[in-house]
């Protein structure tokens, strides 16, 4: 059954201290979320910078938390504790393209179906995979805040409204 | 106190209770009993498990009796229809993706779950849904984990969290997906497995005892940690004369450190049964020979013979390990035979002289862990005196307290600290001088590595200090130091202010020895003198043995020591006898006998009351101990009066009576320091580096050696890229055994092997 | 999609109407940052009273007075103080908040000038839902332009009194709209809701005071402090001062973000004029879920013809609540069983998982919900999941647990017939569309 229920991290992985390093400009911007919180309370900058990792390595990897405790003095456990509470972090590699399809009731009652249909037919997935290229992961996502727009999704951090079959099919030949 | 006296209603009763006691702990007291999993005294409350609902009057909704704290007048009804609907509800909830598995469980019979279930439970199973799975996995080479079982009180992360400061275990994922665990999957911390021991549930569980022997069928014998300083109350297991595990849960054992134990203390203990374990005496009939089994009475006849040909030359050596009993019959050995001079303690470093200049009290944990301000010097509590360490922590974290730690090496306790003052190698004892005769400062400061400044902080801190201030010192310190801070410590005490000092010598009886062998020398020096010896346990440096015409030796295990014995006597471990150790805040606690003597081992005193008798005079111990501890009572001061049944409750821990004479004089050993300032031997410059959580926990030793999992912890405290040896033979989930070529596979076959074969 | 006002000339909804309304330059030239200087002009008791005189409750969901939370907030207290504002807007069926955000964002500035100004806070932040992260650069603009031109930062149009705003961004998590949990993930921790008391008008973001607002809530401050809260209350009712945005969605031909006058009559009009009916003609309406989805669904008889007005006291009086205004309506091809199964699965997958009956609660309903889908259904589970949700009602750490449970009772007590179908197994045993 395809819900986006938030996948398990709790393999265990062959860890390693290897740290992830990142250019002068993305330091600064990272400094920049810090500096936008008290002194002491440098933590609160972790999801902002939790999405800088995953922009930068596509995905939040090990090397990435390393960087992240070393960079906020606290234990990797701690990233990660924050970073599997939120489903917009992938502690695993994904798809260039993430496409996430609004599943609930609005979106549902108005397509949605349909369109998840017609979407995993075309790439031969199933919601929750990723195609063998890496290229594309399709996961159902819990309300997007569109409904009014419905059925939509959202495809890395840009929305799609009103799809129907036809739009999707443009829309891929863009992405493609 | 008495003005915060309020009254409360329970269930129609009228109680009396201080204000802002906690509701749930208020009910109980009055035999209410109140359900509940995630509450647990003294870390902070969660209210997450909702099993603990009362109804309050006046409050919309039942309320978590957790968190409520108690105001006057307040009216609980903690028994209605309504609120045992809510508390079986929980309950079910709780079931619901939880394995039904109890006989198979090795928390079956001491599992809070199970207990509430019975008690509150009995629901028809409604749940016929199919129930999450989640593997079963190893975080470490001893904590196993179920987490279908874990019912997310969060206990252990918190205790990690509070008690440890390790922050090693969280809670990862959301919703019914949440978990505890860690990132990788590997825990990375000191392996204490106090996470374990608050676990309600079967969720993390003792890897080295796992599936060895169901609960119910241990018998539990509260006795002593044999490791640490801090004299930890625990609970030893057995079965069939094997020691299966030890714990602290409150249900069979409640000591000053609560359900607190550490690494060692906690799964150390397979030495005990080790096939390796001495069987029979042994004889060397003739140096450089073979040692050769031999009966009790001929192995006696044999060294009470030699040793008379040496009788007026014979030293003993006294092991900081065994019991005050035991070190008792040697210091009475001695002085039958009139060997006083020739008595040592074969302690690595001895606080002799911070006993004998104590110019205020020792403190107890508790005082730690309530204390204003803490002074740390020299030490490494987190890795020797782990319960000391977590008072510490508990007492900066949740009381507030100022820590200052003054130390050569940054240690973990340093990131706890309102002040690290950082000393070069080799500048404690400059330290000691500025810190106890303050116009000494100038010819000391540029000693050090430090700035001025930093004591003037210090002072300023003491100076500031309301309550207790309590100075620690670590048995590093040179002896001359140490008697010059004991010495001194009351000069700091004022009206607002009581000074208290705590002690942190490395092993388990250490301060028993000194109690009872006040003079005692250093075992080269006795050994230099000596021409023959009767030793316990096992020395530093053996060779100094090798110009003694005769030795016996009284070990657990063949050692370096043994190498150079003539005839060794099998002794019996802590766990096999009856006696006390005394610990570092001068708590003297039960020993007590677990199993029988393993083979034809004797407790050590009673082998030294064996040969005294055949060398021709009584000790007069009538062969129990507690006579033994009778007379030991009567001969050392600070034991006056005490007997064995002074020591039967746990709970409340004998205190010795040290002396304390307020000023003491210390010029001599303030003398020493001055003239250690001169001698440049000192290697100076700073060590910056801070050692990994478990550097000497972790230590191969000949005993934690005996428990094949401490080769993979001292293989580097169990980081992922070198615990990926911990599926060996005996970790394996469903107990099958796993072929070392696995490990091998995973690049760290050689390390396996240790693992196994050790 | 349709915005516009209905009923009253559009107040919130004025510049998101206008041609680069987001602008500091249309901002100003349409009255923005005046009320703010007329705030400087006023004493914070003033401010809080024309608040409370107002009648604005919050938007958020809660509906709770706005003017009486800021009077909760110890002004004396020697800490820091902070304003908050929750744009995490992840309700389903609401989605107001995203066009404020994008259309004026200087509102929302002004708005928390103002009530920084009141409560003495010289710093704020506004905590975005993690895929609104378009919005945020949209409002790191508007930030920048306000501070340049003197309305952010350092004694603000000269009036001696500096305030910095911040946005911050979530990353997937429906709890962290509620405000505590908000707060521990602004703090960088997992989203677990607090105890409360402390409430965070006295502990709230650091352990400091701590003002939450939604969205809506605060760009109505400036209206208030323009117009008067008396006047801006006359707008609606006694008790429901002002306008509303209402978000619909579902099954009609004009949804979008519709601005009324609170107490607007009626909602039948709403639904069937307004919004242009049902969006099949040949299909009736069945159900609605008035005010996002934490709310009792309603069934078509509770409306047609009963004329219920829009607002809190009306909804309540209907059988349902306003919440978020989120209105989300059915016609009858829906099989309300498989809604509610849908919003089950919402709630367990948005559960934070802290306290036991909302995380195993809301797992067992969708495991029976799946069991039913699957043709499982067996006359009894009405029964079974009644029982469940009051298990979980007033019994979770949360209100997320109570918001879990309404829809499934009400869905049960007022679609028997839709349930009837397949807990009866006999008659039906094909699965629904699954
Ligand atoms: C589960 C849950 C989710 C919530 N989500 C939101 C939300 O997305 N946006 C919001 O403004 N308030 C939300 N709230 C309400 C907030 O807790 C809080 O009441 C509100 O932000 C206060 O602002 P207001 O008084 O202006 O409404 C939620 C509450 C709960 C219990
Ligand atoms: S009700 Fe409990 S589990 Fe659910 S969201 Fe609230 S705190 Fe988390
Ligand atoms: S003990 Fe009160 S909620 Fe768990």
């Amino acid at each position: 059954m395809a819900t986006a229920t938030p996948t398990s991290y709790t393999d265990q992985i062959e860890y390693t201290n290897e740290m992830a390093e990142f250019s002068p400009e993305v330091v600064e911007e990272m400094r920049a979320h810090v500096a936008k919180y008290p002194a002491e309370r440098s933590r609160s900058a972790l999801i902002p910078l939790l999405f800088v990792i995953q922009r930068e390595r596509g995905w939040v990897d090990n090397p990435g938390v390393n960087y992240l405790a070393k960079f906020l003095n606290i234990e990797v456990t701690d990233v990660w504790e924050t970073a599997t509470f939120y489903t917009m972090f992938n502690l695993r590699p994904i798809g260039r393209h993430h496409i996430q399809i609004c599943k609930t009731l609005s979106c549902k009652i108005m397509g949605e179906p349909e369109i998840t249909g017609h979407i995993c037919s075309k790439l031969g997935i199933k919601p929750g995979e990723t195609t063998a290229d890496g290229k594309y992961t399709v996961t159902l996502v819990e309300c997007l805040g569109s409904c009014g727009t419905a059925p939509m999704m959202q495809v890395g951090f840009d929305f799609h409204e009103d799809l129907t079959v036809e739009k999707v099919d443009d829309l891929f030949d863009k992405l493609a | 106190m008495s003005e915060d006296k309020i009254k409360i209603t329970i269930n129609g009763e009228e109680v009396e209770t201080e204000k802002g006691a906690v509701l749930i702990d208020v009910c109980r007291e009055n035999d209410n009993s109140i359900p509940s999993f995630c509450y647990y005294q003294d870390l902070t409350p969660q209210a997450s498990c909702r099993m603990c609902l009362v109804r309050i009057d006046k409050m919309p909704k039942l309320q978590t009796s957790c968190t409520i704290k108690c105001t006057d007048g307040m009216v609980v009804t903690t028994e209605s229809a309504e609120i045992e609907k809510a508390q079986r509800a929980m309950g079910e909830f709780l079931l619901a993706n939880h394995p039904l598995d109890c006989p198979v469980c090795d928390r079956g019979g001491e599992c809070e779950l199970q207990e509430v279930i019975f008690d509150w439970g009995d629901v028809e199973e409604r749940f016929t849904e199919y129930k999450n799975v989640q593997p079963e996995k190893y975080l470490s080479p001893i904590v196993a984990n179920d987490p279908q079982r874990c019912i997310l009180c969060k206990r252990c992360t918190r205790v990690c969290d509070e008690w440890m400061g390790e922050d090693a275990i969280e809670a990862g994922n959301r919703g019914v997906n949440t978990v505890i665990g860690t990132y990788g999957g590997w825990l990375n911390c000191s392996q204490c497995g106090n996470c374990i021991e608050v676990c309600p549930t079967g969720t993390l569980l003792d890897a080295v005892y796992r599936h060895a022997t169901r609960p119910w069928e241990l018998d539990q014998v509260v006795s002593t940690d044999t490791y640490s300083s801090d004299g930890m109350q625990l609970s030893i297991g057995s079965r069939g004369g094997e020691v299966h595990r030890i714990v602290a849960r409150d249900r069979y054992v409640n000591g000053l450190n609560g359900e607190f134990l550490d690494v060692k203390a906690r799964f150390a203990h397979e030495f005990i049964n080790h096939p390796d374990r001495i069987k029979t005496p042994l004889i060397r009939y003739s140096k450089g020979g073979k040692l050769i089994p031999a009966t009790w009475d001929n192995a006696i006849k044999f060294a009470a013979e030699k040793l008379s040909e040496h009788r007026d030359s014979i030293g003993v050596v006294a092991s900081p390990r065994i019991t005050n009993e035991s070190i008792f019959a040697l210091g009475r050995f001695a002085q039958e035979i009139g060997a006083d001079e020739r008595v040592a303690v074969s302690d690595r470093q001895s606080m002799a002289e911070f006993y004998a200049n104590l110019s205020t009290p020792l403190c107890s944990h508790r005082d730690i862990r309530y204390a204003s301000t803490i002074i740390l010097i020299g030490g490494e509590p987190e890795e020797e005196q782990t319960y000391t360490a977590k008072q510490i922590r508990q007492a900066v974290r949740n009381g507030g307290a100022k820590l200052i730690v003054v130390n050569e090496t940054p240690i973990r306790l340093k990131t706890q600290a309102s002040q690290f003052i950082h000393l070069d190698r080799g500048s404690y004892d400059a330290f000691a001088l500025a810190f106890t005769e303050p116009d000494a400062l100038r010819d000391t400061i540029d000693t050090m590595g430090v700035e001025a400044s930093a004591f003037e902080d210090l002072f300023e801190t003491i100076a500031g200090t309301q309550g207790d201030l309590i100075i620690m010192v670590g048995s590093d310190l040179s002896p001359a130091a140490q008697a010059a801070i004991a010495g001194r410590a009351a000069r700091m005490s004022a009206d607002a202010r009581r000074v208290l000092l705590h002690s942190l010598p490395l092993y388990n009886n250490s301060a028993g020895a000194i109690d009872i062998l006040p003079g005692a020398k250093n075992v080269e020096d006795v050994a230099a003198v000596s021409g023959a010896l009767l030793i316990t346990g096992s020395i530093q440096d053996p060779s100094v043995l090798s110009t003694a015409g005769f030795v016996v030796v009284q070990e657990l295990f063949l050692t370096e020591t043994t190498d150079h014995a003539d005839v060794v006597f099998p002794a019996a471990s802590f766990a096999e006898v009856d006696g006390t150790f005394t610990n570092n805040a001068a708590n003297v606690q039960r020993v007590r006998k677990s199993i029988e003597p393993i083979h034809q081992s004797k407790p050590d005193w009673m082998i030294t009351a064996l040969i005294a008798r055949e060398m021709g005079f009584d000790l007069d111990f009538e062969f129990a101990s507690s006579a033994v501890f009778r007379q030991l009572a009567e001969i050392v001061p600070q034991y006056a009066g005490l007997r064995y049944p002074d020591m039967k409750d746990e709970t409340r821990p004998a205190v010795l009576k040290h002396e304390v004479v307020a000023d003491r004089d210390v010029t001599q050993a303030l003398q020493q320091l001055r003239q250690g300032l001169e001698s440049s031997a000192r290697p100076g410059g700073k060590n910056q580096v801070m050692p990994p959580i478990g550097h000497r926990l972790h230590r191969v030793t000949t005993m934690t050696g005996k428990t094949p999992q401490f080769h993979l912890l001292a293989n580097g405290n169990p980081k992922p890229d070198n615990l990926l040896v911990a599926p060996l033979e005996q970790f394996n989930p469903d107990g099958s055994v796993k072929e070392v070529a696995e490990a091998a596979v995973i690049g760290i076959g050689d390390r396996a092997h240790i693992g196994v074969n050790n | 999609m349709e915005i516009k006002a209905i009923g009253c000339e559009p107040l919130q909804l004025k510049r998101v109407l206008m041609e680069n309304g987001h602008t500091l330059e249309v901002y100003r030239q349409t009255g923005g940052y005046k009320s703010l200087e007329r705030a400087f002009g006023m004493s914070a008791d003033a401010i809080i009273q024309e608040m409370k005189d107002s009648a604005l409750r919050g938007r958020g969901g809660a509906g709770f007075p706005t003017g009486m939370k800021w009077s909760f907030v110890p002004r004396d207290s020697p800490k820091e103080k902070y304003i908050v504002c929750n744009a995490d807007e992840s309700e389903p069926g609401s989605f107001k908040d995203r066009y404020l955000l994008e259309g004026d964002p200087h509102a929302l500035i002004e708005g928390m000038l103002i009530a920084g100004f009141a409560l003495g806070a010289a710093t704020g932040y506004i905590y975005y839902r993690g895929e609104y992260n378009y919005l945020i650069d949209i409002m790191d603009e508007a930030l920048r332009e306000a501070r340049e031109a003197g309305m952010l930062g350092e004694n603000i149009l000269g009036s001696g009194f500096s305030m910095d705003i911040h946005t911050h961004t979530g990353a997937g998590a429906y709890i962290c709209g509620e405000e505590t949990a908000l707060l521990s993930s602004l703090e960088g921790f997992r989203g677990h809701p607090r105890m409360k008391p402390p409430f965070p008008a006295v502990e709230g973001l650091y352990a400091s005071p701590t003002v939450v607002n939604n969205v809506e809530t605060l760009t109505s401050v400036p209206q208030i402090i323009d117009m008067g809260g008396i006047a801006w209350r006359d707008l609606g009712t006694e008790k429901s001062g002002g306008t509303k945005l209402w978000s619909i969605s579902g099954h009609v031909k004009k949804p979008g973000v519709y601005e009324l006058p609170m107490g607007y009559a009626d909602m039948e009009k709403f639904i069937m004029d307004d919004c242009g009916g049902m969006i099949r003609d040949d299909k009736a309406l069945k159900a609605v879920i008035p005010g996002g989805s934490s709310v009792y669904i309603m069934n078509a008889g509770q409306i047609l013809g009963k004329n219920v007005p829009l607002d809190y006291e009306g909804l309540v009086e209907a059988g349902s609540m306003l919440g978020t205004g989120g209105m989300i309506v059915m016609d009858e091809t829906v099989d309300v069983v498989e809604s509610t199964r849908n919003l089950s699965e919402f709630y367990k997958h948005e559960s934070c998982g802290w306290c036991t009956p909302c995380r195993e609660g809301t797992d067992w309903l969708v495991k029976i919900f799946d069991r039913i889908a699957a043709g499982g259904g067996k006359p009894e589970d009405a029964q079974l999941l009644l029982d469940i949700c009051d298990n979980i009602e007033g019994k979770s750490f949360c209100p997320l647990g109570d918001a879990a449970a309404w829809p499934v009772q009400s869905a049960i007590k007022r679609f028997p017939d839709d349930f009837r179908k397949w807990l009866d197994t006999r008659v039906n045993g094909n699965a629904m569309g699954v």
